[in-house]
């Protein structure tokens, strides 16, 4: 009953901007064994197809969400060809250069979108380490405030500050702190 | 204190919680004020970072939870090794099968043809028995109705074939397929002599059939005139045949053209005597007057090509039904009385051995 709801590649779409995780679901279980077999057939672990996969799901779903998708295939073609770059992307780190890919698909070239997610990747894993850096319970605050979009009232009961102002004070002293360090190993890419 | 008063000015305007107002101003001040316009570019950026950060963490958790319960999934139900298998040869297994069903329903057919000539040839053989036709019998309805409204009509005999004598006392042989199915046989010669006769043997292979008349006033045929020849016959010997194809005897002559049947039949002849249904089970003689065989059929299509079972199997036949011991003795002519005659001497002699065989069920 369930497949059936998203039996084309525009209910899962649908599905997706209406936050349905059931649609997130279906796609994902849906193509995984093919990335998985594609993975596994190009000298990959299962571990690495499921890393792989999730990346290129996620750039999907990203692109989706941001209406920033001009889907000119099928959703099948699309994760493909951005699980295939990743792949690519990942043997040469390794150090293994793949002379000869085992296709088993068509595929588009989608450079730019994976280069992005790259980017973007390459900037949270900064903002993930300037936030370690941190300490707590600065790191927990700005996560608090400026991620689970917590109110100032929630975080100065759950941190035990006498009044908001104090919180925000605190927490002004932080994002300040995390901005310097931020922003000291972080040059945006022009 | 001003900075922090600057921050929470950078973030309300970020956040689109000033007033329309107020936004103006800030908006003119960000034109006049450099270091302000770049420290809202940075907390915006680092803003949007988190915030995607934070979009992003969340959806690769949900990415782990839906893996987890479709590996989960999986688990419960683990695929069988005759599914990896089958998953794995599926096409070789496809082929395979295909191949092998061509080859056998291929091989079936081929068969199938190679056998339509043999076929043909059965088809073609055909059995000499007479059907008397459906207007007689309509004819003599009408007669007997006139002459006896009250009295049921006759029935006329269905089949007839033609049978012989073989001993004195009653043994008279013919086709088995001239009897069969039947339920009363009568057998009459050119005089007008009438038996009722019963089947007490058959050879259903050689399609021979003894019958023994059975009537208990009978005389006996008295002395048969010819001899059986238990020794092959000679290709080219000369040999005629007496029977019934309609109501009065028929004489043919030819010669004895093969010493094999119908496909290579070893127990019969080949015979270049025209015949017609209804000489069947007629005696097959040859110059000197010895009985060679039985005739029993001819090939449809092909002019002069009759058939007659070789007499040693009707000898075969005769000593098995002596030896089962249920019958009277039978006993074979043994003085030969056509030797040295000529054919309507033989003829008028043999005549009165020759019988009709009627059939009726």
């Amino acid at each position: 009953m369930k497949k059936s709801l998203y039996e084309t590649d525009e209910a899962v779409i649908e599905g997706i901007r209406r936050s349905d995780e059931n649609a997130l679901a279906h796609l994902y279980k849906l193509y995984f064994p093919m990335i998985s077999h594609f993975i596994l057939s190009n000298s990959g672990t299962d571990d690495e197809a499921k890393d792989i996969y999730q990346e290129g799901v996620i750039v999907f779903y990203e692109k989706i969400k941001g209406d920033s998708l001009e889907l000119t295939c099928q959703i099948k073609t699309y994760l493909y060809s951005v699980c295939r770059r990743l792949w690519l992307k990942r043997l040469a780190e390794k150090g293994r250069y793949a002379t000869k890919l085992d296709e088993s698909e068509s595929y588009l070239p989608v450079e730019e979108d994976t280069q992005q997610h790259e980017e973007q990747e390459r900037q949270f894993g900064l903002m993930g380490e300037a936030l370690a850096q941190l300490g707590e319970p600065c790191r927990s605050l700005i996560e608090d405030y400026y991620i689970r979009m917590q109110n100032m009232q929630e975080i100065t009961d759950k941190f035990g500050y006498t009044n908001t102002d104090t919180a925000k004070n605190q927490k002004y002293k932080c994002l300040q702190r995390l901005k310097k360090i931020f922003f000291a190993t972080y040059k945006p890419e022009v | 204190m001003l900075e922090y008063r600057a921050y929470e000015e950078i973030e309300r305007y970020l956040n689109g919680q000033m007033a329309a107002e107020e936004k103006a101003g800030f908006e003119a001040l960000l034109r006049t004020d450099a270091t302000l316009a770049a420290q809202v570019q940075e907390h915006r950026q680092l803003l949007l970072t988190l915030q995607h950060m934070g979009e992003r963490q969340q959806l690769r958790q949900q990415l782990k939870g839906i893996h987890a319960r479709m590996e989960r999934d999986q688990a419960s139900a683990p695929p069988a090794a005759w599914k990896v298998f089958w998953n794995r040869h599926r096409q070789t297994v496809a082929v395979a099968a295909s191949v092998s069903l061509f080859s056998v329903f291929g091989a079936l057919w081929s068969v199938q043809q190679l056998k339509k000539p043999v076929q043909q040839h059965t088809a073609q053989y055909v059995e000499l028995r007479r059907e008397v036709e459906r207007l007689k019998k309509a004819q003599t309805a009408i007669i007997n109705g006139i002459n006896d409204a009250t009295k049921p009509a006759p029935q006329p005999a269905a089949f007839s074939g033609t049978g012989f004598a073989i001993s004195a006392n009653g043994y008279v042989v013919t086709s088995s397929h001239v009897v069969e199915g039947a339920d009363s046989i009568m057998i009459e010669n050119k005089t007008g002599l009438k038996y009722k006769v019963s089947e007490i043997y058959r050879d259903e292979i050689h399609d021979l059939s003894i019958l023994k008349v059975a009537e208990e006033d009978f005389q006996g045929f008295g002395k048969l005139p010819y001899t059986f020849k238990g020794t092959e016959s000679d290709l080219g010997e000369r040999v005629f045949t007496l029977g019934y194809p309609r109501e009065d005897i028929v004489f043919g002559e030819g010669s004895l053209s093969s010493a094999s049947g119908f496909e290579g039949d070893t127990t019969a002849y080949q015979i270049s005597i025209p015949l017609n249904p209804g000489n069947s089970g007629g005696p097959l003689l040859d110059d000197r007057g010895n009985l060679i065989g039985v005739i029993s059929g001819k090939q449809a299509g092909q002019e002069g090509a009759a058939f007659a079972i070789k007499s040693a199997y009707l000898l075969q036949l005769i000593d098995e039904l002596a030896l089962s011991g249920q019958v009277e003795p039978l006993v074979l002519p043994k003085n030969n009385a056509l030797f040295s005659q000529n054919r309507p001497q033989q003829l008028k002699k043999l005549q009165d051995y020759v019988f009709v065989v009627k059939v009726y069920n």
